[in-house]
């Protein structure tokens, strides 16, 4: 999401000079509230090996202990065991990592890859035609039924997921892109490059993708929370990381037989989705509003 | 105002429809994890389809409830011939089909030779013995004769597949024979069955040739039994807990506390635990190729600590094949059995060259331990092999897992793509599993081992056509230590026989033919 920024407010030759864009995100109490959410989050899963109290891996010989807060919970094991006596805080923060891994390898290939192909039919109006019914053709494809397909092809497992969440990301991407960049290339200043002999590539890089690229990143961000919803169902339906990797949606599928006994082994790593999710779509909402120049004027 | 009157409409109506719960006491509702693909005797292997087929059909002989002592079914006599050879079976008097047809010698014919014929391609023909032919001498008197002699015959008979079947209902229903209907003799009749929903059977009201081991020999007490089928365990647990089902053995261990603390539910229980997990090697695939690999990962699984943990108690940590409770176990084997030791199985590995690398996963010329193992999709086996994946971990073996959905797990482990397997089995004698698993001519399946040894072969048809018990105890024996010090497979645990049901019915006394908790249903009632 920096990146975006970076990008946008270096490369921006039409829109005006304004406030840092920060300083209006942070003005937006609860994008900042997400935003530092979601910032604790990825530290977390990104330092996972060496701040989790437990081997996320090894059975404590005690099953099913319920979080600190209730009656029998013990702080040795902050938000209890699970079915297979091991620790859930761990595993949670393993899990998050292998989430947020997928959904991002995922959102970053399928976000490349579509607005590649969305900004090429805007830029090369004969092609137009051919990109777009591809993408018809992908958005008619649900990702579920692709990744089921593509999981009974390769066997379970992460890269399967990745490949099509991937997929699944390209046609909404290429749609969103294109739409933007006919706008762009409706411009005079595309025209005036041309009249002055800029070549394709530069025109292409330089002026098109430029000026599209913020809108882009917003979309991407916003798909972000999405694709790891999609992932998490994948996974749920045990298509996704294999054990003894930890995934959050598998963790919540295997508390489904304790439900009525232990719900919290189930509860805990949903709850997880969900706050992983809103977090990520409100950051999403909130830069739109800050970056988009459509929507500042 | 105007959606409030659907709402009176929907709660009278489910009002009616509890009413006739409620009325009829003589119903049963049995909830089930999975249904079986038929109903045919003679060509289903689930225990699903042995569940029902046991209460539809009658067999020859039938077990008690201690699974040893084998007592009447629809032959209330026999006798050996001295060489083993022959069997001669005395039919009970008056035994008709469902249909009010008279069943006799001529149908018990007709059945074991449609479980041989290899037309019919049973998958347990090898059950039925090496049968010479079956002659009906009058119409109450079979004489089975064998080529060679099989000490487990009687056992056999007693299975759903020797189940006694109407030789017209057969061929007029062809195909769909067990699948649109079924003719039997038992103590229950077919009525309905969709498939993956509801089997309802009916009480037969002419059936007075039960097993004399129940207290009742006929008619039965219920008058109706439907078997529900409900995947999810917990809702399972559920269904007992409020009354919509009232007996099942499907419940969740991690339920049996619960169970048991609530007054309207009872929990009994069988420990002629006659069910054994395991996973097995594929002896000759590189990774578990080597006997003291196959020993350390044994030494390293904690059956012990996965009965407690996952299984709250309510199974037996296994170290041996089958359950040290059956007639041919041998007893000095007991204490060559492999316990759990890490320490011991780390200094094997260590000695044998495996060196662990800078992930922590043994190698040794260029052979990583990392075995695939192929296992049943759910939430049983998702649970043990991960467990057992735990501990491997500990040695340095990277067990990988690979879960497969029942439809297409059986096919997957017919194949040698694998390193290990997980499977469960049901048994009667030790003797029986080692002529099922351990025979080459079962490779690749069920013989997934690979387990190819011509000394096995002969023992194991000295034990089958042994006539006295004690050549045959010692060839079985002979294979029991041969196969154990081998280490082919990894015992998990005995699953013994615990139902739960409805403190309103009679206490219920658990069998375990084949896994189905109820067997033949005839002492099955509500208390007055």
């Amino acid at each position: 999401m920096t990146t975006a920024a970076d990008i946008d407010s270096t490369a921006d030759p039409v829109a005006p000079r304004r406030r840092a864009w920060w300083r209006l995100l942070l003005a937006d109490r609860a994008a900042a509230l997400a935003l530092f959410l979601l910032t604790v989050i990825v530290l977390a899963a990104a330092l996972a090996p060496w701040i989790a109290p437990h081997n996320p891996y090894a059975s404590s010989r005690t099953v099913m202990l319920p979080p600190v807060w209730e009656a029998r919970g013990t702080w040795n094991h902050i938000l209890g065991t699970d079915g297979q006596g091991r620790d859930i805080l761990s595993r949670i923060l393993y899990g998050t990592r292998t989430t947020l891994i997928i959904g991002l390898v995922a959102v970053v290939v399928g976000g490349v890859l579509g607005s590649l192909l969305g900004l090429l039919s805007a830029f090369y109006k004969r092609i137009d035609p051919y990109i777009m019914r591809l993408v018809d053709m992908m958005l008619s494809f649900p990702a579920i039924l692709l990744g089921l397909a593509l999981v009974a092809v390769f066997g379970p497992g992460v890269v399967p997921v990745i490949v099509a969440l991937a997929i699944a990301t390209i046609p909404d991407c290429a749609r969103i892109a294109r739409s933007i960049a006919v706008s762009v290339m409706e411009q005079e200043f595309i025209e005036a490059g041309r009249a002055v002999g800029l070549s394709d590539g530069t025109l292409f890089v330089r002026y098109l993708m430029r000026n599209c690229i913020s809108s882009i990143m917003i979309f991407i961000s916003l798909r972000f929370g999405q694709v790891i919803l999609i992932g998490a169902a994948l996974s749920f339906l045990g298509l996704g990381a294999r054990p003894p990797m930890a995934e959050l949606g598998m963790m919540a599928a295997q508390g489904r037989d304790f439900l009525l006994f232990a719900p919290h082994i189930a509860v805990i790593p949903s709850v997880a989705i969900f706050v992983i999710v809103l977090c990520a779509n409100m950051v999403g909402d909130a830069l739109r509003d800050v970056l988009d120049p459509r929507l500042r004027s | 105002m105007t959606h409030k009157r659907p709402l009176l409409a929907t709660l009278a109506a489910s009002t009616a429809l509890l009413l006739p719960a409620f009325a009829a006491a003589q119903e049963i509702t049995v909830v089930r994890e999975v249904d079986s693909n038929n109903y045919d005797p003679q060509r289903s292997v689930a225990r699903a389809a042995a569940e029902v087929l046991f209460m539809m059909g009658d067999t020859l002989v039938s077990l008690e409830p201690d699974m040893q002592t084998v007592s009447d079914g629809l032959a209330h006599s026999w006798e050996i011939s001295d060489d083993g050879l022959v069997y001669t079976f005395h039919l009970k008097e008056g035994v008709t089909f469902c249909d009010g047809k008279p069943m006799t010698a001529d149908d018990v014919v007709y059945s074991i030779n449609r479980w041989v014929d290899p037309e019919t391609a049973s998958p347990v023909a090898w059950r039925a013995g090496d049968v010479d032919e079956v002659v009906a001498i009058d119409d109450l008197t079979v004489e089975y004769r064998l080529n060679a002699p099989f000490s487990d015959l009687l056992y056999q008979l007693t299975q759903s597949f020797g189940t006694i079947v109407d030789r017209e209902n057969v061929e007029a229903l062809g195909e769909d024979f067990g699948i649109n209907g079924f003719n039997g003799t038992g103590p229950f009749c077919w009525v309905d069955w969709t498939p993956r929903d509801q089997m309802i059977i009916e009480r037969n009201p002419n059936y007075t040739w039960g097993p004399s081991f129940y207290d009742n020999q006929g008619p039965a007490h219920l008058e109706r039994i439907v078997w529900q089928v409900v995947p999810e365990s917990s809702t399972r647990t559920v269904a007992v807990l409020t009354g919509q089902s009232d007996i099942t053995q499907y419940v969740p261990p991690i339920a049996i506390e619960q169970l048991i603390a609530a007054p309207n539910v009872e929990v009994v229980r069988s420990d002629e635990a006659f069910w054994t997990y395991f996973m097995g090697f594929k002896i000759d695939k590189d990774p578990v190729a080597d006997t003291e690999v196959r020993i350390a990962m044994n030494l390293a699984v904690d059956q012990e600590a996965i009965a407690e943990d996952l299984f709250f108690g309510m199974v037996e940590p296994a170290f041996s094949y089958v359950s040290q409770a059956v007639v041919d176990w041998d007893p000095t084997l007991d204490d060559r059995l492999l316990r759990h030791d890490v320490d011991e199985a780390n200094r094997i590995l260590d000695e044998a060259g495996w060196e662990r690398g800078p992930d922590g996963i043994r190698a040794r010329d260029g052979v990583r331990l990392a075995p695939v193992a192929y296992i049943f999709a759910g939430s049983t086996w998702g649970g043990i092999a991960e467990a057992v994946q735990a501990d491997l971990l500990q040695i340095g073996v990277a067990m990988e897992i690979q879960a497969f959905d029942a439809t297409v797990a059986w096919a997957r482990l017919a194949t040698q793509e694998f390193d290990m397997f997980g499977m469960s089995f049901p048994y009667i004698t030790a003797g029986e599993t080692l002529n099922l698993y351990f025979r080459s001519q079962n490779v690749p399946t069920p013989n997934r081992m690979n387990w190819i040894d011509e000394r096995t072969d002969e023992l194991l048809r000295t034990g089958m056509a042994a006539t006295d018990m004690e050549t045959q105890l010692e060839a079985y024996h002979e294979v029991l230590g041969k196969v154990h010090d081998e280490a082919v497979w990894i015992p998990i645990f005995h699953e013994p026989m615990i139902i739960a049901h409805s403190s309103a019915m009679a206490p219920v006394v658990p069998h375990n033919n084949y896994g189905a908790g109820l067997y033949k249903g005839m002492d099955l009632r509500f208390l007055d």
